[in-house]
């Protein structure tokens, strides 16, 4: 996964808006952040300083989970004091987007006003002539159908498009009237796909570290619940134990793995399905994926009963913790941006979303290095298909290994579906009835989370890892867990 | 056969700014240059705030790219 510098911009803002919360010197010493991070004979990317700087103000607003435009001391004193303004997950970062063009086709230098001109004679609009010896596309007739793109001998014509209205599945961003970038909210479903996509670092998730650290230096007692894909994400040489030692050094009074909460669900799932396919409908998806869940609300409604009433694992590790620890505040680290907006549906029993990218800009900020971090052991308490949870396929594997202990008779027809258009395109012919399958598992993320937009590990690097940590699980399947059980109350609605 | 000492640091600093890359950036070099090469990983080389950071023949490299590993690689080569 290749580290750009735009990533690298947003991590030192992160890591820097850390160190200072963490020192008590955040109001102070806020502005002191454009000068570290772009100094005045540092790297340029921009027209100039100034400009580097007022994205960067962009920037920081969004580690603080603050809304645009807010002065920084003020953006400061609220986060201190715990405020997190009312933010989607993702949000556009007006002066960091570049406006990319929006003319879809444009000609090349490549265009030698060839005799044939198969351009203008594909062109089914007639909007295509020769200007000073080149082909020459007239926008105001041209209706985008791409038939000269195709026809050209010489390939000199190309189709640009914006990095990310093509990263976007589910067509939620667009060019607005001044070519901005704008999301449309009634169709995103913060999955992150275009933040990873923006070349310029114009789209973010908001933070909230720093409410976050406040609740750690007040003295509450914080659990981290750690999403199975924290596997190799600290890189490769550094150990499981490693980073859970690392994270009760930070201040945290615990540490869960969210693969147990995956048992919960295997279970709770394994049982929906038993009891409704097919009495009561023809197939059931998968929950746990909150991009694809809130994908099928939003572009699927018809589908929407046959999604799983369990609720994801977040919410089943965070409803343990509760159990156990009613005062407790809790923290999800994981790879995924689209759990920022799913916590927001549990206000009792998720108190923060971190990425993994945000725990490791915390460590630098406090100066922890997870690669010098003494640990002892450490031995999973959840599954090996728990874990697995973290890869595409994994969920289906639970299921399957579940229904094989609970109803050996069960007919299970598994359908996979990673990406939001597969998940889209592969649902709606469930829906049709025109594929035979009565169990689909949707993965908003390509290879599931382990290629979440908050990872920092190359997924294939990273799988590889979480394989090798799941193998030595203690247990294999979910029924095999002393520790999961089946419990009622794991459902998001009845039927 | 004489090797040169390359030291990437893994420290999560700079695994944060992406000493990954420029592991992989040395890995995947032919075999003939690769085989020259003792690389290695290392914790820390206390220059953090300056990462991703490297040491070639003892000598550390901070704000580091791949394709600045590569030449300094190719300068050094036995």
């Amino acid at each position: 996964m290749h580290v750009s510098e735009v990533t690298k911009i947003r991590r030192k803002v992160l890591a820097e808006v850390s160190r200072l919360a963490l020192e008590g010197t955040l109001e102070e010493n806020i502005a002191g952040i454009l000068g570290t991070v772009v100094s005045e004979d540092g790297p340029r990317y921009r027209c100039c300083v100034h400009k580097e700087r007022a994205v960067l103000k962009d920037r920081i607003n969004m580690a603080l989970s603050q809304p645009i435009g807010t002065p920084l001391s003020e953006a400061a004193g609220r986060a201190l004091a715990g405020e997190r303004a009312d933010l989607p997950a993702v949000n556009l970062l007006p002066e960091a987007c570049d406006r990319c063009p929006i003319d879809k086709f444009l000609v090349t230098d490549a265009c030698r006003n060839c005799l044939a001109h198969n351009c203008i004679a594909s062109c089914p609009k007639k909007a295509i002539m020769v200007v000073q010896n080149r082909a020459y596309i007239d926008k105001t007739i041209c209706i985008e159908c791409g038939m000269c793109k195709r026809s050209c001998s010489y390939g000199a014509i190309i189709e640009i498009s914006r990095p990310c209205e093509r990263a976007c599945d589910l067509k939620a961003i667009v060019a607005g009237s001044d070519r901005r970038a704008v999301i449309d909210y009634d169709k995103c479903v913060q999955c992150g796909a275009c933040k990873v996509a923006c070349p310029f670092g114009a789209i973010s998730e908001r933070s909230e570290i720093v409410q976050l650290i406040r609740r750690i230096k007040a003295g509450h007692r914080v659990y981290a619940l750690l999403a199975p894909a924290f596997i190799g994400q600290f890189g490769p040489k550094v150990k499981p134990e490693q980073i859970i030692a690392a994270i009760g050094r930070l201040g945290f009074h615990a540490v869960r793995e969210v693969a147990l909460g995956a048992d919960a669900v295997a279970l709770a799932e394994a049982g929906e399905f038993t009891r409704a396919v097919p009495a009561e409908q023809p197939f059931l998806t998968t929950s746990c994926c909150p991009a694809f869940v809130t994908m099928v609300e939003k572009h699927l409604p018809d589908a929407s009963e046959r999604v799983s009433t369990t609720v994801s694992p977040m919410i089943a590790a965070a409803k343990a913790v509760k159990e156990e620890d009613p005062s407790a505040a809790v923290v999800f680290v994981g790879p995924c941006v689209a759990k920022k907006a799913e916590a927001l549906r549990y206000p009792d029993l998720v108190d923060f979303v971190l990425t993994f990218e945000e725990l490791a800009a915390m460590f630098v900020g406090a100066g922890i290095n997870v690669a010098e971090t003494d640990a002892g052991a450490h031995l999973t308490a959840a599954s090996r298909d728990g874990i697995g949870f973290a890869r595409a396929g994994g969920v289906t594997q639970a299921v399957l290994d579940t229904l094989a202990h609970m109803s050996p008779g069960a007919v299970v027809k598994p359908q996979r579906a990673e990406g939001l258009a597969d998940c889209h395109a592969v649902l709606a012919k469930m829906q049709q009835g025109s594929l035979d399958a009565n169990f689909l598992e949707g993965m908003a993320c390509q290879g599931g989370c382990v290629s979440g937009p908050g990872t920092m590990t190359d997924p294939r690097l990273s799988a590889k890892l979480l394989e090798h940590y799941a193998a030595q699980a203690p247990v294999a399947t979910a029924p095999d867990n002393p520790a999961a059980r089946e419990e009622k109350d794991l459902h998001r609605r009845t039927k | 056969m004489s090797t040169l000492l390359v030291e990437i640091c893994l420290g999560t600093s700079c695994h944060l700014m992406g000493s990954q890359d420029i592991l992989d950036a040395i890995e995947t070099l032919p075999p003939e240059k690769r085989g020259k090469i003792d690389l290695r990983g290392v914790t820390c080389l206390k220059t953090c705030r300056k990462g991703p950071n490297a040491r070639v023949n003892g000598v550390v490299l901070s704000e580091i790219t791949p394709d600045r590993i590569l030449a300094v690689i190719e300068d050094n080569l036995p």
